[in-house]
């Protein structure tokens, strides 16, 4: 925690995701409007002390919607993150803890994982699926447990010949316990580092999707909804495009910052603890 | 090294195959096909020319005949014809009895996406190497700061608010750079020279989203990796000799942290075949991304199938090539596996 | 350590500033002369081309095989019909100069043009027209618009300019069928196999247009035909770039790469007005659009089976609100399946006013009240909710968010979702698994709607998918299918429309306004439009010489 605070960029990472997130969950006392309020009076309105982030194509509050936007990004975020960390992490502690022919079955489904495009299972479930907000985190959570395990599995595999280990399991403990108790939590720094930038990456996919049409659907607003209606007027009414935008990319920002950051701090051989 | 390069060749094709099935199965697994297309839904239109068409193309006969009668096509490397536009080959071009050619869809689709992506690649690594380097030279001061916030800046921004920003400002505002599209109107009747950077221009904003994200990605890996390798004991015995501090760095640290590096390229290999649908929208490009998915879009099944296979076989390739790669590279592997 | 950095920044500055400068040096494109006047009045001329862009790239230029707009968009410029629509959607000769229907009606007698010719100087005759007849009808060719000319019990082409068809019966949608098929060479595609044929990417037709050159995924250019059967159009070529994203599409007409577009309706009334260096270049044109967008009910579920909640949830949609929201006020709204204004709409028939009381009282003669009193209104403790089922297109969506805030004020509650396109067809459409749709019909120029409200049309696949069943309907249509004397078709449709309405089986929602924006330099626009829209003599706009693009040109 001290080598976080001592990095002002990973400082500033965890002030960012603080304020958003604090942003996010108070969003129905904050809001100045209800995000769903239509008004076709007040269509496409630029900043003002009314609407501090103008007004979208069916007159509601940008504002009102991108604290709930923020929800759902951030919902988006974390639970596809953790679906991916938890299958992640049970493939991963199997493989590495085992070895064997379950290590190798598991990798392989691992490479056939890695040869499919994203995209494409994406597509084709959410196809299938109809998009909605949960579809897109399991979607997004099924498709990014890989690099989880890998790391997991490194993480086991060279643990699990550590003196500590291999004295517990000479005192006669079980396997659960070994795992649990002992190898899991020296594992834990890469997978919160992984956690926290698979989050930020998350983000961007559901930007992305919306682009394509294939994101949150309306009436819901979320950033990558909000972008991507504006983006036809983009010179026009800028506040639909700048403000989601900024958003994505600070949220983002703060995400790898912090990523980095304890990725930095908690790894011996690259701090400057020298 | 030859046996184990047998074992990987060998393992390849059942992994192929298993992955051709799972993706013919995900692509089954999405409700419709050809015949359900916005043009399709128009009352001029009958349900019995649709239901001819399906019997056509084999759609109503179970899901696992219909991937037998793929895979057995497929073991003559045919990859048969666009369900959206019939005539045209999936993969390469064919000439009919009249000498005309038709071009093949990923034939005509994957050289525009893999110049993309090389020139892209080329561009990361140009500006990641540099950056990288600065950044893990400087660790925590202000070029390393800095830097990590320019690329973090890079990775965070969503690609298509960047492109049509970029797009307005150098296109419409000023006349710098044009907006969409592959050629200008007319290009055909230039010199080839003239030719080429007419095409270079229209390229350059798409190259430079297309780069955007990677950049973070690679210049992190080298300042990390040039970090884990100038904290050695080796680095610090070179420097006690008292050798020049340039040689230090070039010769000794950035090349072994250079290392890690061949894997990534490697591993990036079935990346560049694979263009980004999103830039290729935005930027009017007729690359694989868009030609992927306008097919699933569309359930065009051979178009998916034919990208679906050629992209993993080539990572499969690509893994294999990275790993001989960094065997030959790394001594210390190279050593112990001759063992 | 601290000299390592400064060189690599310096290098790393250098190469920086090389790009820039190469960047900046090659300039664009030389822009045209910016004094020429754009306001002032030029006389007719030949030359120029016109660019406009389409979002995706037709799979073939045949249209009775390619169904999608962009293929039928650019083959109208190149292939001809026997007959076609004129300024004010009255059927008039193209190929054809006149025609007879005998007296029994089963018998259409087309008299063609003389000396008409293909783009290659062959004579186009009769033989041409009963070549494509034959082969639109022909069951190994895989077009899926071949029912209507199936019905022809007896094609002949007894000498070179006459085409006569015998039908079984008197059909009165035939003459609109005949303005839709694109006469075929039998010269060139004798023997050639239609569905794999070559032909479709290299077309030779008979039009003001010929292909040009189709860069693959890029561009389709079409050029002058001098042996155009119709005259001469005034504009060299028509280019059409492929550019998927709209977004795209305005940056490229606001730099002046493209002469026209179609806009949204937020484009059109709020950005163009706004900018005044957009408008000096750019004009805004308004015309008739070409569908209507209506919210449908599956028949065969309940409670829409019963009419008195259709009519309430009719009552209880303020149909305004929807144009001024999601079309900026460009629409109409409608009352019948046909366009406002031409002889097949109903001039007496007016939508269904916003009440929400009415609606009320509707339903709870239904056996509607909010019995709970949670808000929402149910019946034998079922709650009135359901879900409206509608594709990617941001107007739908749009609509369909004003829909379920009206219908929450009235204590029904809806959710909506979204839906791609093919699954939204064989998932939900083809299965009849649905509540509620919102989707959009074309307003067709030919009054018949067989196909879409008569009772045998409900098969899967066919397009009776709300499973609308009323004889009273049905012995309309079959009548008006057998009926060709205009005036008394125009009263059978009149009263199909007024039983429609009173049924209510769908909501019409509104009919948008086609809103093309076209550069200035392109003269000759009839503004404002006819019932046909600008489209109908684009074939005499012209771009003067002093406002061409300067075309690249070799060095």
């Amino acid at each position: 925690m001290n080598a976080i605070i001592k990095n002002p960029l990973a400082l500033a990472g965890l002030i960012i995701i603080g304020v958003i997130s604090m942003m996010a969950i108070f969003a129905p006392c904050i809001a100045p409007y209800d995000p769903d309020a239509i008004n076709v009076k007040n269509i496409l309105l630029s900043p003002s002390s009314m609407h501090l982030m103008g007004t979208d194509g069916l007159g509601r509050d940008v504002y009102s919607r991108m604290l709930f936007g923020a929800r759902i990004s951030l919902l988006v975020g974390i639970v596809a993150v953790g679906i991916a960390t938890i299958i992640g992490i049970v493939l991963g502690a199997i493989a590495g803890f085992y070895r064997g022919w379950v290590d190798t079955v598991i990798m392989r489904i691992v490479d056939i994982m890695l040869s499919i495009p994203t995209f494409f299972l994406i597509l084709a479930v959410i196809a299938f699926l109809t998009p909605s907000i949960w579809n897109i985190m399991i979607v997004i959570g099924l498709t990014s447990w890989m690099g989880v395990t890998r790391l997991v599995r490194a993480e086991f595999m060279s643990l699990r010949n550590r003196e500590f280990v291999l004295a517990s399991q000479t005192l006669g403990a079980k396997d659960s316990r070994l795992i649990f108790k002992q190898l899991l939590p020296n594992s834990l720094t890469p997978i919160i580092v992984s956690s926290v930038l698979g989050i930020a990456s998350a983000v961007l996919v559901e930007s992305g999707l919306s682009f394509l049409g294939l994101g949150v659907q309306a009436p819901q607003a979320s950033w990558g909804n909000i972008l991507t209606d504006g983006k036809e007027y983009i010179e026009f009414a800028w506040w639909l495009s700048m403000f989601p935008g900024l958003a994505i990319l600070i949220t983002v920002m703060g995400y790898n910052l912090l990523g980095e950051g304890l990725r930095d701090a908690l790894d011996p051989r690259t701090s400057n603890n020298k | 090294m030859l046996k184990y390069l047998i074992n990987r060749l060998f393992w390849m094709v059942p992994l192929l195959v298993g992955i051709s099935l799972i993706s013919f199965l995900i692509m089954h697994l999405a409700p419709g096909d050809i015949t359900a297309t916005e043009a399709s839904f128009n009352p001029k239109t009958s349900e019995e020319s649709r239901q001819k068409l399906r019997e056509l193309y084999n759609l109503d006969k179970p899901v696992i005949v219909q991937y037998g009668l793929w895979l057995k096509r497929m073991s003559t490397l045919n990859f048969g014809h666009s369900f959206a536009s019939h005539q045209s080959p999936v993969f390469w071009q064919e000439t009919d009895k009249e000498g005309n050619v038709t071009k093949g869809m990923i034939q005509e689709a994957l050289p525009i996406t893999l110049l993309i992506n090389v020139l892209s690649l080329i561009l990361i690594i140009g500006l990641a190497l540099p950056l990288g380097v600065i950044s893990a030279l400087t660790q925590n001061k202000l070029p390393d700061r800095s830097i990590t916030i320019f690329v973090f800046i890079g990775f965070a921004i969503p690609s298509f608010w960047l492109a049509l920003m970029l797009m307005y400002w150098t296109g419409v505002s000023h006349n710098w750079l044009p907006i969409s599209g592959l050629h200008t109107l007319g290009a055909e009747k230039l010199s080839a020279f003239a030719q080429l950077l007419d095409t270079l221009k229209h390229l350059t904003l798409p190259i430079l989203i297309s780069g955007l994200t990677g950049l973070a990605g690679i210049s992190l890996f080298v300042r990390n990796g040039m970090l884990d390798v100038l904290h050695q004991d080796y680095i610090t015995t070179a420097r006690a000799k008292g050798l020049p501090e340039n040689t230090v760095v070039y010769k000794h640290a950035l090349r072994n942290a250079l290392l890690p590096l061949i894997t990534i390229f490697g591993l990036s290999i079935p990346g560049l075949i694979g263009g980004s649908v999103i830039a290729e929208s935005i930027f009017a490009i007729p690359g694989m991304g868009k030609l992927f998915y306008d097919a699933v879009l569309m359930r065009d099944f051979p178009v998916i199938m034919g990208i679906l296979t050629i992209g993993s076989a080539l990572t499969l390739i690509g893994n294999l090539l990275a790993d001989l790669a960094y065997a030959w590279a790394d001594p210390r592997v190279r050593k112990g596996v001759s063992q | 350590m601290v000299n390592q950095p400064k060189s690599m920044m310096k290098k790393l500055n250098r190469l920086i500033g090389i790009s820039i400068t190469i960047l900046l040096i090659s300039c664009g494109q030389q822009k045209n002369d910016p004094t020429a006047n754009l306001n002032q009045p030029y006389p007719s001329q030949s030359g120029g081309a016109l660019v406009d862009a389409m979002s995706g790239e037709p799979s073939g230029l045949i249209a009775m095989m390619a169904g999608e707009s962009s293929a039928s968009a650019i083959a109208s410029n190149i292939f001809n019909s026997l007959l076609k629509y004129d300024k004010n959607l009255e059927l008039t000769g193209e190929l054809a100069q006149s025609w007879d229907v005998s007296s029994d009606q089963k018998t259409i007698t087309f008299h063609l043009k003389p000396n008409l010719k293909w783009a290659d100087g062959h004579a186009l005759t009769s033989d041409d027209v009963l070549f494509t007849w034959k082969t639109v009808t022909d069951d190994k060719t895989r077009s899926p618009y071949g029912a209507d000319y199936k019905l022809v019990k007896k094609a002949e082409a007894p000498n070179p300019s006459t085409f006569k068809v015998t039908y079984e019966a008197p059909y009165a949608p035939a003459l609109d069928s005949w303005s839709g098929l694109h006469i075929l060479p039998k010269h060139l595609l004798q023997g050639q196999d239609i569905n794999n044929t070559s032909f479709s990417r290299n077309p030779v037709g008979s039009h003001y247009y010929q292909l040009d050159q189709w860069k693959k995924g890029e561009s389709i250019t079409l050029k002058r035909n001098p042996n155009g059967t119709q005259g001469q159009a005034k504009i060299d070529r028509l280019i059409s770039r492929i550019i998927p994203d709209r977004a795209a599409q305005f940056l490229e007409l606001m730099a002046d790469n493209i002469d026209s577009m179609s806009l949204n309706s937020i484009q059109y009334a709020r950005i163009f007005p706004a900018r005044p260096d957009l408008t000096a270049k750019i004009a805004q044109y308004k015309e008739l659009g070409n569908s209507y967008t209506y919210l449908g009910f599956n028949l065969k579920r309940k409670p829409f089976d019963d009419v008195r909640v259709r009519q309430a949830i009719n009552y209880a949609i303020d149909k305004q609100e929807i144009i001024d929201g999601v079309l900026l006020g460009l629409g109409l709204p409608v009352a019948s399946p046909y366009k406002p204004g031409t002889r097949w709409s109903n001039p007496k028939l007016q939508p269904y006013p916003y009440d929400p009381q009415k609606a009320i009282a509707l339903l709870k003669e239904a056996g509607f009240e909010d019995h709970d009193h949670d808000g929402i209104l149910d019946k034998d403790g079922k709650p009135l909710s359901f879900e409206i089922l509608t594709n990617q297109n941001k107007e739908r969506e749009m609509s369909a968010v004003l829909v379920q805030r009206r219908l929450k004020e009235i204590g029904i509650d809806v959710k909506i979702r979204v839906v791609e396109w093919a699954t939204f067809i064989s998932r939900f459409i083809k299965t009849g698994d649905f509540n509620v749709v919102l989707l959009g019909w074309g307003l067709g120029l030919e009054p018949d709607q067989f196909n879409i409200w008569h009772s045998s049309q409900q098969a899967p696949g066919q397009f009776n998918f709300i499973g609308y069943h009323n004889t009273h309907v049905d012995q309309l249509l079959e009548a008006g299918r057998l009926e060709l004397n205009p005036d008394k078709r125009m009263k059978i449709y009149h009263e199909f429309a007024e039983v429609l309405l009173a049924d209510s089986p769908v909501v019409y929602l509104f009919a948008g306004y086609g809103l093309p924006a076209i550069n200035k330099r392109v003269n000759g626009i009839d503004d404002p439009a006819p019932p046909a829209g600008i489209g109908h003599n684009s074939y005499e706009w012209y771009i003067p010489a002093p406002l061409r693009r300067n075309e690249m040109s070799a060095e």
